[in-house]
């Protein structure tokens, strides 16, 4: 196991210097802004625009600019200044990633209890009124767009222009370290709204996944044995029916790490996933190459943890 | 939105935003009762902390590279150059660090300014401004590590500028403090002035004392601390403050409240002396809560909250018509001195025919434009090129325009516009040809339906079109400010004033002197030797009642040649909670934070 994550750990390197190189490429090979342009202004010459173009080391060929970019990584942790807001990448996304953990890790909870509960209901209780109610509620929520569904959830429940103000609204999220009252109640809203997308979604693959299961014949033989039926469910059907769902929430939860752009837009909330995408539609080069790597370096790193949860969900799993 | 924008021009990137996202109405004329009042009640009552919520963030938090509506909010209220606008004053600027207006000698060759004694800066650098600060603040806007984006243009011709920006000389010899409180420009004459004609671009050079570069910096700190060496300044976020407000600092001098894309936290300036300024700055403090991008749901918050203003954030076109019947007190434009319009590249056949652009113009549903920004709350529709409120608008004929027939119907005139095409060789009236044109737009909201509008427009003339959409950002620099990659049609592009003189509107964007094969704003590529020799005069008037006459006349001929379709000069809406008293300042166009108050 221990050369098995070494390796993979080795791939993580391998990884996001790919990951890099692509971003690099597409940034020159699409159209894009220029940034000396835009941090010229208006009024530059075309003499005062290769001026900064030279201050920013855009006149070097790109190889070099991509060397020096490694190096400066490598060497001094270094992931460069951000062309629009001319500060330290590292500390720009640094300062905005306890955001988009809130985010991720609040709601990743609350829809994996949701989404595994009415998933086990649904399939002990197939095809009652319960189970069709809750898969047909599921439908809507796997079916309702994230940003409509935070606009809806604002209008409704937020304490400034909601009907029933009951929760913090768009732009009030504050940091837990200054005040964690605040801060869970502003992450009410978009907690909720993210759940019920992944949750709907998790509960209809749990259930199938968890019907299949209990039709096996160690199940059968677990009933044989004389267990309760709880046991039976719980132990020896929802472990085995777990394992895919391991798998979609490893990805979803590395996803939503490297950013949830929709709903850090609705909400206002100043995360990663914003910032990349501010950063896309400013060419801020080395703003978009740090929350690529960082939203990369999150989803391989989540496939890690899912490949070594693997083993000790299902004993058939091991690695050399 | 993006928000923001920049290159465009300072504040239209974010009067369009708000614009585009924000009006609509069913009045007739530009926004009507809730345009902003010849003269608004200043008075207030002290105390309080007022929100601001904005979509975007300051282009940059130093005085010296700003250059954009949001960050002149900040920077008026923090900073005091040697002239500034107060809130209804839309003419001479008001003396703000100076003692009083500039006195001009030599044939406009020599500017003089005194400057007021006890000024101080804000903690921690705690000393009087000195002259020198000045000639500081100013050199350093040609420094490569702030690059001021205006400097060279409306500066360039104070004598020394050349010998430090090629690094001959390490500060302008131009400039000179002869004593510590007085500061004396000299110029040069321009170059490329038409044989016969001399004078000093001296309107230029006073303007731009308006501007934040003039604010003072002290050369001392900056020094000490190395903030303007490196790659980049670091000043921005070390800044010191001379108005009633500052960002707010540590005892080091760091400014932190600022939070890049985040938020910023002005303060009171505990150095601030009321007795020496204009301003009244009657709330406490501001808090600026920066990202929100939807209108929907900043608006509502702004509208039926307490003690909340918009930055640029405008109400959305959908909730406009209930808000201008139930909050209408709430909501204020105010004209943004800036200009929109669909350039035709005149290089381009069949663009090259003045005759077929005047066909494309006549046959122009601009209305049909302006209504997908929100109508005519939104601004008029634009006849000529220099906007309301600058010297020379009404010379040029004012809203009604200079009286060209292919732009006398906002609605568009199909059959003036066939003759026209009769005129330039196409005997059907409709273009025959084989030329594509090809439209290079901004991809998603607004802009993007206005680009494809030109794109109708035109093929209802026959023509063959290519529309190619992309960023905002790309769209400039990467095709319509790139003549030899330039698009027949740049259908998303405008212009906004750098202070109040029509040459800041008309000499980047249609001085053929200024067609440049990168970050070149000529985007009709206009090459009019006339009209080139015509603003070359202009530039060196110092009466401004002739200078405005001037620039009537030439903005008339630029008209005539028809570059563009001009369609709207813009508003831009302010917008506040029921218990601020908004007071707009008519020189950015947006709500003045040293006079708005809590009621």
């Amino acid at each position: 196991m221990a050369r098995y994550i070494a390796r993979r750990l080795l791939w993580v390197a391998v990884l996001l210097f790919l990951v890099s190189l692509v971003t690099f490429v597409i940034f020159y090979v699409f159209p894009t802004a220029d940034p000396a342009q835009l941090r010229a202004g208006r009024h530059a010459s075309p003499a005062q625009v290769e001026q900064i173009r030279h201050r920013m080391g855009l006149d070097k060929p790109l190889l070099v600019q991509f060397g020096n970019y490694l190096r400066d990584i490598f060497t001094k942790g270094d992931f460069g200044y951000s062309y629009v807001n001319e500060q330290p990448v590292k500390e720009l996304i640094l300062a905005r990633v306890p955001a988009t953990i809130s985010v991720a890790v609040g709601a990743s909870i609350l829809w994996l209890f949701f989404g595994v509960l009415v998933g086990v209901i649904s399939a002990v209780r197939r095809r009652s009124k319960l189970d069709r109610t809750a898969m047909g509620l599921a439908l809507v929520g796997i079916s309702a767009p994230e940003y409509w569904l935070g606009l809806v959830a604002l209008y409704l429940f937020a304490d400034d222009i909601g009907l029933i103000p009951l929760f913090g609204s768009a732009n009030s999220y504050v940091p837990i370290t200054s005040d964690p009252f605040q801060w869970f109640n502003s992450l009410i809203l978009p907690w909720s709204v993210l759940a019920i997308s992944f949750a709907a979604f998790y509960s209809r693959l749990l259930r199938g996944n968890l019907l299949e299961v209990m039709g096996e014949d160690y199940i059968r033989t677990a009933r044989a044995k004389g267990l309760t039926e709880r046991r039976v469910v719980l132990k020896h059907g929802l472990r085995s029916a777990l394992t895919p769902i391991v798998t979609v929430f490893g990805m979803d939860l590395g996803l939503l790490l490297g950013g949830a752009v929709l709903i850090e837009v609705v909400f206002n909330i100043p995360g990663v996933g914003r910032q990349a995408y501010d950063a896309i539609l400013r060419a801020d080069l080395p703003m978009i190459q740090g929350t690529v790597l960082l939203g990369a370096f999150f989803i391989i790193f989540a496939n890690l943890v899912v490949d070594i949860v693997y083993a000790f969900l299902d004993p058939r799993v091991r690695y050399e | 939105m993006n928000k923001v924008k920049r290159y465009l021009a300072p504040a239209l990137v974010v009067c369009m935003a708000a614009v585009v996202t924000g009006c609509g109405s069913s009045g007739s004329s530009g926004g009507g009762s809730n345009l902003v009042a010849k003269t608004q009640d200043t008075t207030g009552k002290k105390g309080g902390v007022i929100k601001m919520l904005w979509s975007s963030d300051v282009d940059y938090i130093d005085p010296g590279a700003a250059y954009y509506q949001l960050s002149y909010m900040i920077d008026y209220a923090t900073q005091r150059p040697l002239y500034s606008w107060s809130p209804d004053e839309e003419k001479t600027p008001t003396p703000d660090l100076a003692e009083g207006q500039p006195v001009i000698t030599n044939g406009g060759a020599t500017i003089t300014v005194k400057i007021k004694p006890g000024i101080k800066f804000s903690p921690p650098v705690n000393r009087e401004v000195v002259a020198d600060d000045v000639k500081y603040a100013i050199e350093r806007g040609f420094n490569p590590s702030v690059a001021n984006g205006y400097a060279g243009a409306y500066m360039g011709s104070i004598k020394g500028v050349e010998e430090l920006t090629s690094g001959k000389a390490k500060d302008i010899s131009g400039i000179t403090t002869p004593d510590s409180h007085t500061i004396v420009f000299s110029l040069k004459q321009p170059s490329g002035l038409p044989k016969g004609v001399t004078g000093y671009a001296t309107a230029a050079v006073v303007g731009a004392l308006a501007l934040p570069l003039s604010a003072p910096v002290p050369r001392d700190y900056v020094t000490k601390n190395g903030f303007d060496s490196g790659l980049t300044s670091k000043y921005g976020t070390h800044q010191v403050a001379t108005g009633p407000y500052m960002i707010k600092n540590d005892a080091q001098g760091n400014t932190v409240g600022y939070k890049p894309t985040q938020s910023i936290e002005l303060v009171r300036n505990p150095n601030w002396d009321a007795a020496t300024d204009y301003r009244k700055a009657y709330a406490d403090g501001y808090q600026i809560d920066e990202g929100n991008d939807n209108p929907s749901v900043a608006a509502p918050q702004i509208l039926d909250g307490q003690s909340l203003i918009g930055g640029d954030v405008g109400p959305p076109v959908a909730t406009l018509q209930s808000l201008l019947k139930k909050k209408s007190p709430q909501l204020v434009l105010a004209p943004s001195g800036g200009i929109r319009y669909i350039a035709l590249n005149t290089t381009f056949k069949p663009l090259n025919n003045l005759n077929v652009r005047k066909a494309i113009i006549a046959g122009f549903d601009r209305a049909l434009v302006r209504k997908l920004i929100g109508g005519p709350v939104s601004g008029e529709i634009a006849t000529h090129f220099i906007p309301p409120g600058i010297p020379g608008f009404d010379e040029a004929g004012g809203n009604a325009g200079p009286g060209d027939d292919f732009l006398a119907n906002p609605s568009g005139n199909i059959e003036l516009a066939k003759s026209y095409m009769k005129k330039a060789g196409y005997p059907t009236g409709l273009y025959t040809g084989n030329e594509t044109l090809t439209i290079v737009g901004t991809s998603g909201g607004k802009a993007q339906k206005t680009a494809e509008v030109t794109q109708n427009q035109l093929q209802k003339l026959g023509f063959k079109t290519k529309l190619q959409l992309v960023t905002q950002d790309s769209m400039y620099t990467q095709f319509c400010n790139a003549p030899k990659k330039q698009p027949a049609v740049c259908p998303n592009v405008g212009w906004l004033k750098d202070f109040n003189d029509a040459q800041t509107l008309l000499v980047p964007t249609f001085n053929g002197n200024n067609i440049v094969p990168a970050n070149n704003s000529n985007w009709p590529q206009l090459n009019v030797p006339a009209i080139n020799d015509a603003m070359a005069k202009a530039q060196v008037e110092t009466d401004p009642a002739k200078a405005a006459s001037q620039w009537a006349a030439i903005d008339k001929q630029i008209t005539a040649q028809a570059p563009a379709v001009p369609w709207v000069w813009d508003n831009s809406p302010n917008i506040a909670s029921a218990n601020i008293k908004g007071v707009v300042n008519k020189f950015n166009s947006s709500w003045d934070l040293s006079f708005t108050s809590i009621k």
